[in-house]
């Protein structure tokens, strides 16, 4: 089909719309590969416990201007992360992965069924900064509140980096995902570093929570196995453990998202990114920032 | 009379007394159950709870008024029993199964989705008195799904639900009259539900026929939640008209984005199913303005009192068309249960079921919230509906058309 001008312009507008929601993917998809990184463990609540932080947030709305309730949404996600490795992980075997993967499982349906029950399923207007701000750039239209979630996403990225290379707890975070047994006999306690992570990944979680509350200007329900998804797509794009991978896979998975649905419309646009996840799985099965892996 | 005739006299009067009083109180115990299924859980739960709420607060109201009186002539107190189908098709399946294995079960009021009613309504018999037929024989009386035709599935399955096609008829050709200016219309969809999917091709085939130009569609998935694309599109398409139909989570998202990029059009149509609460919750601001026709709105004092009686069960609640449908479905079994005499025993439930169902598809009209409700040879209800419009936060109602 030949395209014309406009619809060129619609093209790289759905893309950069794309890149831009991208991010609040790659904040879901650094805290399941961080997880996975230091415990080789996957938390599938991570997602709704992050939406769950978003409305919990919703109790301080109408108390504190928004930017303190985007860091209340952290704070409580910091919570929740604590009280999901208490109760999935701390205390079931360290060498039964499929048994913290179902309460993971248990944990994600039980987060939204209350989600559902307390709010009797209404969807629950979010704050969003800059949602009247927006900028023409020749024939593009960039949205002020997903340039802020954007740069907002960024700086918490560059902040876990941070914290992970230059501080005490970060070196423990990557001794343990190293080496847990040889960590333990340096005197690090896995257990608390271990729960640590989860409490990071946790604030991180929040953070995503209120930046999709944020972007989509309303909370529901519905909101929770679509991240879910889409954060395990990008955890393994961006290749399990690693943070920058999903940081790249993020934006990729956001903008491959809205250009199909461009292209081929709201019907075909999932399947051309399990395509896309599948062509990973088949050809690059580490991901993207991993060596290439052999193949049975 | 020697006093030990006297003492008996007295023993025997006492001991009838006490067995008169005795049969009085079993008679206030006597109950006759109405069951109810429908979404309780899951992210449209608030259908199913606000149904239940209806159906307890006309039992209520039912019950105050003395209950019902069962076919023997005794009175009996109604009850509600109402299941969580999940707005899932396997769980409305058991869900009926259920019910229609309990020895009290004579009718069911629902369900709440039309993905759950479709194939809820093909398991019941299809013609009733078809010995060849193994379905179920059980009257259900639907309230809430509402896309257009189920009724005429089953002869057990009965519907009060308005007609779509008639009140999206009637808003475009009030739209015709009244905005003669409006000359074009562009839709959007959200395409994986079945009331929403096929409900908007009610409402673009009506505004075809009302002179306006369709200049397209966007679409969009019940769980979609970035809609720039299609707001993008239908920006460039700049019509006059634009519907939405979609439920109160989509409908928002698409809001919001049109707010954000400017899009204005002159009029805002949107789906009977967000014409609620949750549509202003969400997004009242933006929702200002959106035109959407309803078979319920606090008009009357029948409808006003309901809506109160609603709240009085839960503060939460909210009467909207689908669960004033559930109110008035009570009240309308339980004048059936009175002319059929029927008595909700297990030695007589599956004569009440046959009672129920030829008292169903024989009735030419029942009384509705905001006046007579008709009947249509397949099952149908033609309900009286106004239109409402979003206004500072509130449904205000718009347009009474003729009908």
């Amino acid at each position: 089909m030949a395209m014309d001008l406009l619809d060129l312009l619609d093209l790289s507008q759905s893309v950069i719309d794309g890149l831009l929601f991208g991010t609040t993917y790659s904040l879901i998809g650094i805290g399941f590969t961080l997880i996975f990184g230091v415990m080789h463990k996957i938390n599938l609540s991570y997602a709704a416990a992050s939406i769950g932080a978003a409305y919990l947030s919703l109790i301080v709305v109408t108390a504190v201007p928004t930017p303190l309730v985007y860091a209340f949404a952290a704070l409580v996600g910091g919570v929740l992360g604590w009280l999901i490795y208490l109760i999935c992980f701390r205390f079931i075997p360290i060498n039964n992965p499929l048994a913290t993967l179902m309460s993971t499982v248990g944990m994600l349906l039980a987060i939204e069924e209350l989600i559902s029950h307390l709010t009797y399923g209404m969807p629950q207007n979010y704050p969003a900064l800059f949602a009247s701000s927006n900028f023409e750039i020749g024939q593009f239209f960039l949205r002020g509140d997903l340039i802020f979630v954007f740069l907002l996403g960024c700086a918490a990225m560059v902040a876990l980096t941070l914290l992970l290379k230059k501080t005490r707890l970060g070196l423990a975070t990557r001794a343990v995902a190293q080496q847990p047994v040889a960590a333990q006999l340096c005197g690090m306690g896995v257990n608390t570093t271990n729960a640590s992570t989860f409490i990071i990944a946790g604030l991180l979680g929040g953070t995503a929570g209120a930046m999709a509350g944020a972007a989509i200007g309303v909370l529901s329900p519905l909101m929770t196995l679509p991240l879910t998804v889409k954060g395990l797509v990008v955890t393994v794009i961006g290749g399990l453990g690693s943070i920058p991978g999903a940081i790249v896979a993020g934006l990729i998975v956001g903008g491959v998202e809205n250009l199909f649905q461009f292209l081929r419309g709201v019907s075909e646009r999932d399947i051309y990114v399990m395509l896309l996840l599948f062509v990973f799985l088949v050809f690059r099965p580490g991901g993207l920032f991993a060596a290439p892996g052999g193949r049975d | 009379m020697s006093r030990t005739s006297r003492f008996l006299g007295t023993a025997l009067a006492t001991a009838a007394a006490a067995m008169a009083l005795a049969g009085n109180a079993a008679a206030q115990d006597k109950t006759i159950k109405i069951y109810g299924f429908g979404a309780k859980s899951g992210v449209v739960g608030i259908f199913g709870q606000q149904s239940e709420a209806a159906m307890q607060a006309a039992a209520a109201a039912i019950n105050k008024a003395g209950g019902v009186t069962l076919g023997d002539g005794s009175k009996a107190r109604l009850v509600i029993e109402y299941l969580d189908d999940r707005c899932t098709p396997e769980e409305g399946i058991n869900a009926l199964r259920r019910i229609a294995s309990q020895q009290d079960s004579f009718v069911a009021i629902g369900p709440s989705c039309s993905n759950v009613a479709e194939p809820v309504f093909g398991i019941l018999q299809k013609k009733a008195g078809d010995a060849s037929d193994s379905g179920i024989q059980f009257p259900i009386y639907t309230d809430v799904a509402a896309k257009g035709g189920l009724a005429s599935i089953s002869e057990w399955s009965f519907r009060n639900v308005p007609s779509e096609t008639n009140m999206y008829k009637a808003v475009f050709e009030w739209i015709k009259a009244s905005r003669p200016d409006l000359k074009s219309f562009y839709g959007g969809v959200e395409k994986d539900f079945a009331h929403s999917n096929s409900t908007f091709n009610v409402i673009k085939t009506h505004a075809g026929n009302n002179g306006l130009e369709v200049k397209g569609q966007a679409e969009w998935l019940l769980n979609d939640t970035n809609f720039s694309n299609q707001v993008r599109e239908m920006k460039r398409a700049g019509a006059d008209v634009v519907a939405i139909s979609a439920h109160p989570f989509t409908t928002c998202g698409v809001l919001k984005e049109m707010a954000r990029q400017n899009v204005k059009p002159k009029l805002l149509i949107g789906l009977t199913s967000s014409s609620s609460m949750e549509t202003l919750q969400g997004c009242g601001a933006q929702a200002e303005g959106l035109i959407i026709p309803t078979s319920f709105a606090p008009v009357t004092k029948e409808a006003r009192e309901a809506a109160a009686a609603v709240q009085a069960i839960n503060a939460k609640y909210n009467m909207d068309l689908h669960s004033a449908a559930a109110y008035e479905n009570v009240f309308t079994l339980k004048t059936i249960i009175e002319q059929q005499k029927i008595m909700g025993r297990p030695d007589t439930i599956q004569a009440d079921r046959q009672k129920m169902r030829q008292a169903l598809a024989t009735m030419k009209e029942t009384t509705g919230l905001l006046g007579k409700v008709g009947r249509t040879a397949d099952r149908e209800a033609i309900k009286p509906f106004l239109f409402v419009q979003a206004k500072g936060g509130n449904w205000t109602v718009a347009h009474t058309p003729a009908q």
